[in-house]
């Protein structure tokens, strides 16, 4: 099992506390990511797992092993830094083969795991050159191969992609997916890249600009269903409505102020929030991701929700449109719209008056 | 107006071939005089010469090749003396000295701004008898009375090392300073302790400092003349002390040129040789050992 077990782990730098009491369990054999703005101390929580950096308080647990005190070297976790850190002296065979050579393994079984290795990649007429005649994506590919040639229980990646350009990034995430799925190792994967960390994990923790967890799930539960306004904002792009939260009969609304009342769900957790009948609290917050409204010019029926408002910006972004609407309380939505049709029946031009529609159930009432 | 022109467009070749002039007045020059000095032989009847090889020849004799063979010795122990100290004062200035660094590289510097025989003096007060050293270990009963440490071999050796240590910490500071840190932390990661991650990855990557350093040590320890004169007295003769008696001493010039140059020869010769078997098993560092 490794299993990562971080146990209220406080870290701090000349006087300033990066980490405070944070606890996380890692799964085993899983893809996660671990999600933050630059600052948010995911990097420093890396450093601590990996033992580049000592805990101030707390413990961390491989599995069931206390590993807080145990050196960098005794760790069965290996890491891919940022800018590779390649040894420059060494050429790409004795790079990948630094951790094999160090356990005495016999030449002959290094030889076959690194130019298996290499295989793998399509690097394999690369063995003899020097680090220096590599392409950046060359050189992170041996910085992975270098990483996981000795089998560690955990792999630690530290924004492994940033320097690499979009469309190979794309493909080098790929290629971590499904080598995650053939080992079957624990891979912990940091980055600011709220793509990167949607596409690639099994599960991701969100953290603050305090180095606190938001929010920890599925890519689909951290997008579809933020807990915060920290998380909605982070994760991908979203309108938050401020507003009281109201019960009616069977049916919840929030009252925003100069705007009226929209219909949301509040499931059994959330109850809690709703205001008491006659006072009103202005602080509940709701998100609806530009996607899941749909604008129009035509009044159109099926909808829970509809505002109107005036077009003041539109941006193509190719396969989608973005708009930007301003309602009569003053606040602009953002909403997307797919491209599906070279010619769309119905065109929405600056300064239009539109409607703007959506389904109760795709707004989330936030938490914080 | 036309030369204006030139000296304008070439501004560089003429701040360069200054720099020509200067060697070649200083260094070329007198080596030619040196080569010119070495093969007159002068004879008992005053005003005639020969030109030959004979003054060369004088010197090989054995006490003399012992004495080259001595010289190499010094300088190459002060060499071993000085990355040994000199290796850790650098990794402690690159890695771990934090904001105190340029204070401490200052004071690595400092004593380099009073002039060099005031070091080597200040040195016979620790060594000397009943000096600094004799009454501090007096003091604390490491010996009954009070002793000279001045005239020994390894005396000389401390006060070298002393003298040159910086020549061998800032080349390598210089080198460790620029080093990527990550790279010490991978090899760290990937199981290596921190002694194997010296010999694989630190020292590799610091020999390009180490050689500037070596050469900065050994090339001027060779020929050191004034602290085994100082220190040692009369009773250490390197080839530095050979080459002043003859050139100042008896005036015997010519054989001093000559000895000058047999020196330089046998420098060049045993820096080759050294530098042929060091790289064969340096670059080798950090591969997989067979």
């Amino acid at each position: 099992m490794s299993t990562i077990r971080i146990e209220n782990v406080t870290k701090i730098f000349n006087g300033e506390v990066v980490l405070d009491n944070l606890s996380l369990n890692i799964p085993s054999g899983k893809f996660f990511a671990l999600l933050g703005p630059s600052g948010s101390g995911k990097t420093t929580l890396l450093r601590l797992i990996g033992g580049f950096e000592k805990v101030d308080k707390g413990k961390i647990y491989l599995g069931d092993q206390d590993i807080t005190d145990l050196p960098i070297n005794q760790r069965n976790i290996n890491t891919v830094f940022q800018n590779y850190a390649l040894f420059p002296h060494l050429n790409v065979f004795d790079n990948i083969a630094y951790s094999l050579s160090l356990k005495k393994v016999p030449k002959d079984i290094i030889e076959d795991k690194v130019l298996k290795a290499l295989k793998a990649v399509n690097l394999e007429a690369f063995v003899y050159r020097t680090i220096d005649q590599l392409s950046g994506g060359q050189q992170q590919r041996v910085a992975l191969l270098r990483a996981i040639v000795d089998e560690p229980d955990v792999l630690l990646l530290d924004e492994p992609l940033a320097a690499l350009d979009f469309k190979l990034r794309e493909r080098v995430l790929i290629e971590l997916i499904e080598l995650q799925e053939k080992l079957k190792t624990t891979f912990i994967y940091v980055t600011h890249d709220q793509f990167e960390a949607l596409t690639v994990s099994d599960q991701m923790a969100i953290m603050n600009h305090n180095g606190e967890i938001e929010q920890i799930g599925t890519p689909k539960e951290i997008y579809e269903f933020p807990v915060s306004s920290f998380v909605a904002q982070f994760v991908g792009t979203t309108n938050i409505l401020h507003g009281a939260l109201l019960k009616d009969q069977d049916s919840y609304y929030i009252d925003v102020h100069g705007l009226g009342k929209f219909e949301i769900q509040v499931p059994e957790h959330k109850k809690w929030m709703v205001s008491e009948s006659g006072t009103k609290i202005d602080t509940r917050a709701m998100s609806i991701r530009p996607e899941k409204i749909f604008i129009t010019k035509n009044v159109t029926a099926g909808f829970s929700n509809v505002v109107e408002g005036i077009v003041q910006t539109i941006v193509y972004h190719g396969r989608s449109t973005q708009y930007n609407v301003r309602l009569k309380n003053d606040i602009t939505l953002q909403v997307f719209e797919q491209n599906e049709e070279h010619f769309p029946q119905e065109v929405i031009d600056y300064d239009n008056t539109v409607y703007l529609y959506w389904q109760k159930d795709n707004v989330v009432l936030l938490e914080r | 107006m036309k030369f204006k022109e030139l000296i304008k467009k070439e501004k560089p070749f003429f701040g360069v071939s200054l720099s020509f002039v200067w060697q070649g007045l200083f260094f070329y020059l007198p080596l030619i005089f040196i080569i010119l000095l070495s093969v007159i032989q002068l004879s008992t009847i005053p005003g005639y010469y020969k030109i030959g090889l004979a003054n060369f020849l004088y010197f090989f004799n054995l006490s003399y090749i012992n004495i080259i063979l001595k010289s190499f010795g010094l300088a190459l122990i002060n060499c071993v003396l000085c990355f040994i100290v000199g290796f850790p004062i650098a990794y402690f200035l690159a890695f771990k000295a934090g904001r105190f660094r340029n204070l401490f590289l200052f004071l690595l510097i400092l004593p380099f701004w009073t002039n060099f025989l005031l070091h080597v003096y200040a040195w016979f007060y620790v060594l000397e008898k009943a000096g600094f050293l004799s009454n501090l270990l007096l003091f604390f009963g490491f010996i009954k009375e009070p002793i000279g440490f001045l005239n020994s071999y390894w005396t000389i050796l401390l006060v070298m090392m002393y003298c040159y240590l910086p020549f061998m910490v800032l080349p390598i500071y210089s080198v460790l300073e620029r080093l990527n840190k990550n790279v010490l932390e991978a090899s760290a990661d990937l199981g290596a302790s921190s002694l194997q991650t010296w010999f694989r990855i630190t020292l590799p990557l610091s020999l390009s400092g180490l050689k500037s350093g070596f050469f900065l040590v050994f090339v001027p320890s060779f020929g050191e003349f004034a602290i085994p004169g100082l220190i040692g007295g009369d009773k250490y003769v390197f080839v530095g002390t050979v080459i002043t008696q003859f050139i100042l001493s008896n005036g015997s010039m010519n054989l001093g040129a000559a000895f000058t140059l047999i020196s330089s020869i046998a420098l060049i010769g045993l820096i080759i040789a050294m530098y042929l078997v060091g790289y064969k098993y340096i670059k080798n560092f950090g591969k997989i050992d067979d």
